[in-house]
C-alpha cells in the first residue's frame, strides 16, 4: 500500500512541482502572479489529446509538441496582453491589482476558447503503456513512471540551461534586476518573453503527463493551478528548487491522506500543508532565496 | 566621441536635467562633478538608455543614441558602471564577470579578456567561484568595473566608483583605471564627489548644478578653482564663472 502511495505522491507531485516551477519562474523573472497558468496546463493536455489520440502521434513526440505549441501561445499572450500592464511606468514591476486580474480574466476567455473548440466532455488521453509494472506486490500502471522520467528528465535539463548556457545566466540575471541586465547589453523583454513561453511550456508538459491518468476537461486547470500556486507557496514563492520540494511535499501529503484517511476530501490535503507550513515558516521553505530578491 | 545636446529628462513629470550640453572626446578621461542629487547619475542614466530623453540630442560614435534600447547602445561600445556598486549578489564573480560580454559573440577573444580583468584585478581571479554578495566594498567596485570592461567597450561611464570606500582602497581602484585606460586607450567619463581623484584621472571637468553644467574647463585649471570646491560642496556657485 505505502510503496503504491508514495510512487503515485511522487509522480503527482513532479506534475505539480512542474507548474509550480513555471508559477515561481514567471515570478522572479516578471514580478507577476500568473493565475492564468492553470489553464496553460489545460491547453497542454488538448493539445496531447488531440496530437495522441486524433492524430496518432507517439507520446514523447506528442508531450514535446504540446510544450511548444503552449509555450508559444504563452508568448503571444504576454506579449499582446500582458505586456501593457506590466511595462507601465518605465518596468516590469510588481504590476499589482491590475495584474492579477488581468490573469483571471485570461484564465476565463481561455476556459471559454477551450470549451468553443473542445466543449465540455471529459477525455482520456489513451496511450498503450504495456503491462504494469509490478512493485512487490504491487501493479503500477507505466504511465507513473513516464510522469517520473519525463519531469525529472526536464527539470535537469533546465537546471543545465539555466546554470551552463548563457541565455540560462541572462535569464538569472534579468530576473536579479533589470535594469542592470539592460546594462550588460542583454535585450530584457526578449528574455522576458523567453521565461514566459519556457514557463508555459512546462505547465502543457505537466498537463499531457496527467492526461492518461486524469481526465482532460476544460475546468481543470483551476485545480491543478491551485495545487501548483500551493507548491510553490510551500517551497518559497519564486525559488525554483522551493518549487520542486514543494511539489512533492503536496503531492506525497495529498496522495497518503486520500488513500489512510479519506479519498472524497483528496484536494483539501494541500491546504492543510500550505497552512502549517506558513504557520511555523512564513517565506516558505526556500524563503530566504525569494525575500532576497526584492 | 560622446556629444551631449541641450539633454532635458526627469522621473515622471520632475524635470532634473534642464538643458545639459557636455562632450567626451575619443580617447579622452572627463570628469562630471557635482553636489548630491544634482542629477549627474540621471544623466548617465539618459546617456545609456535607462531612460527616456524628453528633448535635448545624445551622439555617439557619429550615430544619435537618445531613446534607444540599453542593450543597443551596450552594442554601439557604450558602457554604464552604475553607482550602487550593482553586483549580482547570488551569482558568482565569474559569472558577473561573464554577464558583462553578453553582447559579445567572439568566445576566444572573451576568455583573453576575462583573463585580462584577472590580471588588473588579481583579487577577483582568487574569488571567482564565491558569490559576489560576499565581496567587500572595494572588491565589488572592481568586478564592477571589471564586468563593465568585459564588453570590451570603446568608452565607460564610471558612477562614483569612489562612493563609501576607504582613502587607500579609492587610491588602489583609481590607479587601476587608470591602468586600465593606458593600456586598453578606453574614453572614460568618470562621475564622482570626490573632485581631486577625479581631476587627477581626467583631462577636462564638468560641473553640474541644479540640471545644468555651471562650470567647465581643463582639470589643471579646475583642480585649484575655488568654485569647484563650492559647487561640490553645496556652497553658491558664482554665476559669472561659468566659462
Ligand atoms: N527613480 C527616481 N525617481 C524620482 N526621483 C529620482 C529618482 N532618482 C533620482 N531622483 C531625483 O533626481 C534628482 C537627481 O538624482 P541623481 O541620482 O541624478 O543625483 P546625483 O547627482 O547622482 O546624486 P548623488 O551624488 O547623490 O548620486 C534627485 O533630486 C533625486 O531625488
Ligand atoms: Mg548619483
Amino acid at each position: 500500500m505505502l510503496v503504491d502511495f508514495l510512487v503515485v505522491g511522487v509522480s503527482i507531485g513532479l506534475v505539480y512541482a512542474i507548474v509550480a516551477l513555471g508559477i515561481s519562474l514567471i515570478y522572479s523573472g516578471l514580478d507577476i502572479v500568473h493565475f492564468a497558468h492553470g489553464e496553460f496546463v489545460m491547453f497542454g493536455a488538448f493539445f496531447g489529446l488531440v496530437l495522441v489520440n486524433d492524430s496518432g502521434l507517439n507520446y514523447p513526440i506528442s508531450i514535446f509538441l504540446a510544450m511548444i505549441f503552449a509555450g508559444l501561445m504563452g508568448v503571444v499572450v504576454e506579449r499582446v496582453f500582458y505586456r501593457r500592464l506590466t511595462s507601465k511606468g518605465g518596468g516590469y514591476t510588481v504590476a499589482g491589482m491590475g495584474m492579477i486580474i488581468c490573469g483571471f480574466g485570461m484564465a476565463i476567455i481561455l476556459q471559454n476558447i477551450a470549451f468553443l473548440i473542445w466543449g465540455a466532455e471529459g477525455h482520456a488521453i489513451n496511450v498503450d503503456f504495456g503491462t504494469p509494472m509490478k512493485i512487490g506486490t504491487v501493479n503500477l500502471p507505466k504511465s507513473y513512471l513516464w510522469i517520473l522520467c519525463v519531469s525529472v528528465g526536464l527539470m535537469a535539463i533546465l537546471h543545465l540551461f539555466l546554470k551552463n548556457t548563457k541565455a540560462g545566466l541572462a535569464i538569472r540575471a534579468v530576473a536579479a534586476n533589470k535594469d542592470i541586465a539592460y546594462l550588460m547589453g542583454i535585450n530584457v523583454p526578449l528574455m522576458i518573453s523567453l521565461i514566459f513561453g519556457l514557463a508555459c511550456g512546462l505547465a502543457a508538459v505537466g498537463g499531457v503527463l496527467i492526461g492518461p491518468i486524469n481526465y482532460v476537461q476544460v475546468e481543470m486547470g483551476y485545480l491543478i493551478l491551485i495545487k501548483g500556486f500551493a507548491a510553490a507557496v510551500v517551497g518559497g514563492f519564486g525559488s525554483l528548487p522551493g518549487a520542486i520540494l514543494g511539489g512533492l511535499m503536496v503531492g506525497i501529503f495529498e496522495t497518503l491522506g486520500a488513500g489512510y484517511i479519506s479519498g472524497s476530501h483528496k484536494d483539501i490535503y494541500a491546504f492543510l500543508l500550505l497552512i502549517a507550513v506558513l504557520v511555523i515558516m512564513p517565506t516558505g521553505l526556500f524563503g530566504q532565496l525569494a525575500k532576497s530578491k526584492a | 566621441m560622446l556629444k551631449v545636446r541641450g539633454v532635458e529628462t526627469g522621473y515622471g513629470r520632475l524635470k532634473i536635467l534642464r538643458g545639459v550640453d557636455l562632450d567626451v572626446p575619443e580617447g579622452s578621461a572627463v570628469a562630471l562633478l557635482g553636489g548630491n542629487g544634482t542629477g549627474k547619475s540621471t544623466l548617465l542614466k539618459a546617456i545609456s538608455g535607462l531612460l527616456r530623453v524628453w528633448s535635448g540630442e545624445i551622439e555617439f560614435d557619429g550615430k544619435p543614441i537618445h531613446n534607444r534600447k540599453p542593450n543597443e547602445i551596450v552594442k554601439a561600445g557604450l558602457v554604464q558602471v552604475t553607482q550602487g556598486k550593482d553586483s549580482y549578489p547570488g551569482l558568482t564573480v565569474e559569472e558577473n564577470l561573464k554577464l558583462g560580454a553578453h553582447s559579445r559573440n567572439d568566445r576566444d577573444k572573451i576568455k583573453a579578456d576575462l583573463e585580462q580583468i584577472y590580471e588588473f584585478f588579481p583579487i577577483l581571479r582568487e574569488r571567482r567561484k564565491q558569490m559576489a554578495g560576499l565581496l567587500s566594498g572595494g572588491q565589488i567596485q572592481m568586478l564592477v568595473i571589471g564586468r563593465g570592461m568585459m564588453a570590451a567597450p570603446k568608452m565607460i561611464m564610471l558612477d562614483e566608483p569612489s562612493a563609501a570606500l576607504a582613502p587607500l582602497v579609492v587610491l588602489d581602484i583609481f590607479r587601476q583605471i587608470n591602468k586600465i585606460r593606458a593600456e586598453l586607450g578606453t574614453t572614460i567619463l568618470v562621475v564622482e564627489q570626490n573632485v581631486r581623484m577625479a581631476l587627477l584621472l581626467a583631462e577636462y571637468g564638468y560641473v553640474i548644478h541644479d540640471g545644468r553644467i555651471h562650470i567647465e574647463g581643463k582639470a589643471s585649471d579646475m583642480i585649484h578653482d575655488e568654485n569647484v570646491r563650492n559647487a561640490y560642496l553645496g556652497g553658491t556657485v558664482v554665476e559669472t564663472a561659468n566659462a
